[in-house]
């Protein structure tokens, strides 16, 4: 029982992170309709952010913080830059858009930052844990559980209590209905990707004291993410949060119990299965075309 | 009129050099190699051997080359896949023209591209490839090869666990490619030999970036010791999960993570870590390494942040080089051959106790034991030498 218990821990560890990661997705495509490939490596680009004012001698906040801003203003400007004026072009053009970005932005860290692996130093520790009967959880594993849902929570504030979430909201209805009725769509699109930036980087920031970074870190929790993301349904974000555990929780168990050497292919067996029984997902609407 | 004169001018010049420089990849003035290795993509550390490569053949053109031949070190990225090594060689052979390929990172990267590379007759010098993937393996005239078998290296750390740490059991915790499989491979037959019990068989994926319910299951084998197979990230994430749930095994590992970045990435939980070596670590008191590290970095102070990857693209480029210097200035790929076979008990300034010959293909056949201590390793061991195999 202990070790069921263990590996549930474990699992919903990870499956948090993964589920901050799909959130970002998720309000993306909600909102604007595009598939973020460049989302993992914007992630980790606002590390490197917070990291290299660590090792200029930020305090810890301010370095922290000037990472998310900073995510949040290149992903806001990609949206601006890049993003905007190719719009009108089919999905697939987005998504290549996105994975050109994607290659660039490691490009740029790789170049910048270097390859080695590096220590990313945070408040709390990977090795100090707490043990709750046989179940050890870490410092850091309870830390980024209680800054995952804190996020969640604001993330759903924003949108479902502010002017902004309304005006998001607007937009990812009826973007032309709510361009007529005075919402700056490009403006509310702009802040939605600075979000999704930041909100990211957040995710990369929890997950970068545990799994070391370099300019690949994100790679793996980015698909884990987006299988998350497609579990729970592309345009939901309770489902994003629900995708993320679940996944979590399965990937943990299943390695446990069923086979650890096959536990890194179940996130895409659960892409194809979600795709084949119900493609929108866990808590998705169905999607209808009119005539 | 003057044009025309001018080409005449020009084909006249170029003429003697077209007649010298017959083989491919070397002019008169240059000797070209390509290499492939994972400059992206979750291997991206390792890239850092072509780095190294590169510094050590600028130092060198920095003395005037190779008989007036300055050597020009062609690195692609193959993001750590076998499909993109593939393509990376054919290019280089093909396209780019290099005399040899030096290195290729990766056992499965060096599988992938092997028949190509044996079948065109290219040079391949050090591939950076576990040794038993030429056991029986027929033409290998054009190869040599310097890079120790992590089947034997498995053995030797399996014996040792048996042996001196008093071992009854052992789980293998390794990357699920060809590089890791050589390793379980070896753990298993170390422990047929040792009468060792593997208690179990860990598996990761080299994109993987959590590895806790890997820990959950070694710790569930209740082995006595535990064995790495990893690139330096799983290795340190590995054993800093095993040491939080309250695990704390031997640990053994593959001199691929015998690293000092691992102090820096596992923290105390590296301590007291039994590892090999193929060539002197930096620091250990071997002054001719430590020179070899004080010119990388002095050429490429980048390197700085990864003195053993650096130093190991020293080790691997330079028997090539010492084939090119008994070469002569004539080269040719017959005379570079017969060049390299004539390399007996050779101890280059990084690599050491080299010895190639018509019949032997396999350059160097041991390794020595290290102890991870207080942030740095210590010899253990003399050299522990295995059976040549081709």
């Amino acid at each position: 029982m202990t070790l069921l218990l263990q590996y549930v821990a474990n699992g919903l560890a990870a499956g948090s992170l993964y589920a901050l990661v799909a959130l970002g997705i998720v309000l993306l495509y909600r909102c604007s309709r595009v598939l973020n490939f460049a989302h993992g490596d914007l992630a980790t680009l606002g590390v490197f952010f917070a990291f290299s004012g660590l090792t200029r001698g930020w305090p810890y906040g301010l370095a922290l913080l000037g990472g998310l801003a900073g995510a949040a203003a290149v992903s806001a400007a990609f949206y601006r830059l890049l993003i905007k004026p190719v719009r009108q072009a089919t999905a697939l053009s987005l998504v290549i858009t996105t994975l050109g970005f994607a290659l660039f932005l490691s490009g740029v860290m790789v170049w910048v930052w270097g390859t080695d692996t590096k220590v990313f130093p945070f408040p709390l520790s990977e090795v100090r844990v707490f043990r709750l009967g046989g179940v050890v959880v870490s410092e850091l594993t309870a830390g980024s559980l209680a800054v995952g849902l804190v996020l969640v929570a604001g993330l759903s504030a924003l949108v479902q209590r502010t002017r902004l979430g309304l005006a998001m909201r607007a937009v990812a209805q009826n973007p032309v209905a709510a361009q007529l009725l005075g919402v700056p769509a490009g403006q509310v699109l702009a802040a939605t990707w600075a979000v999704a930036g930041a909100l990211g980087a957040a995710a990369g920031m929890l997950l970068a004291p545990a799994v070391l970074l370099d300019p690949f870190m994100m790679l793996d929790p980015f698909l884990k993410g987006f299988a998350a993301a497609v579990l729970g349904g592309m345009d939901s974000l309770p489902g994003a949060v629900a995708g993320g555990l679940i996944l979590g929780l399965a990937e943990s168990v299943f390695a446990g119990y069923v086979s650890v050497k096959y536990k890194a292919t179940l996130s895409f067996v659960v892409i194809v299965a979600v795709l084949l029984v119900r493609p929108e997902g866990l808590l998705g609407r169905p999607f209808h075309r009119r005539v | 009129m003057r044009t025309a004169a001018w080409l005449c001018a020009v084909v006249l010049l170029a003429l003697p050099l077209s007649t010298g420089a017959q083989e491919r990849g070397v002019t008169a003035d240059e000797v070209v190699i390509g290499t492939s290795m994972p400059l992206s993509g979750p291997a991206a550390y390792w890239g850092a051997v072509g780095r190294g490569m590169e510094a050590y053949a600028r130092y060198l053109n920095d003395q005037g080359g190779i008989h007036g031949r300055r050597l020009r070190v062609v690195v692609r990225d193959d993001s750590y896949l076998p499909p993109r090594a593939a393509a990376n060689v054919r290019e280089l052979v093909e396209r780019v023209g290099v005399f040899a390929i030096v290195g290729l990172i990766g056992t499965a990267n060096a599988f992938a591209v092997r028949d190509y590379i044996v079948r065109n007759e290219v040079v391949w010098i050090s591939p950076t490839a576990d040794a038993t993937i030429w056991y029986g393996f027929r033409d290998k005239k054009y190869l040599f090869v310097t890079y120790p078998s992590y089947v034997e290296e498995a053995k030797i750390l399996v014996d040792y666990a048996a042996r001196q740490l008093g071992a009854k059991s052992i789980a293998v915790f390794y990357q699920n490619d060809l590089y890791g499989q050589k390793g379980l491979l070896g753990a298993k037959q170390g422990a047929a030999r040792s009468r060792v019990r593997i208690t179990a068989q860990v598996p990761y994926e080299v994109t993987q970036a959590d590895v806790s319910s890997e820990a959950v299951k070694l710790r569930e084998s209740r082995a006595d010791a535990v064995l790495l197979y990893a690139t330096p990230r799983h290795g340190a994430l590995i054993v800093r999960e095993m040491a939080k749930i309250g695990y704390t095994p031997k640990l053994l590992s593959s001199f691929t993570l015998g690293d000092p970045i691992m102090f820096a990435l596992a923290g105390e939980a590296w301590n007291g870590v039994i590892s090999t070596g193929f060539f002197p670590l930096p620091g250990t008191g071997d002054s001719r390494v430590d020179e070899a590290l004080a010119i990388l970095t002095r050429v490429d102070p980048a390197l700085r942040t990864n003195p053993f990857n650096a130093l190991a693209g020293w080790a691997f480029m330079e028997p090539f080089v010492e084939g090119l210097r008994r070469a002569g200035r004539e080269l040719t790929k017959e005379r570079f051959v017969t060049a390299m076979e004539s390399i007996r008990n050779w101890d280059g300034q990084v690599i050491r106790g080299v010895t190639f010959g018509p019949d032997r293909r396999q350059g160097t056949n041991r390794v020595f034991l290290t102890r991870a201590e207080g942030g740095r390793y210590t010899r253990l061991s003399d050299w522990i030498s295995y059976p040549t195999g081709f």
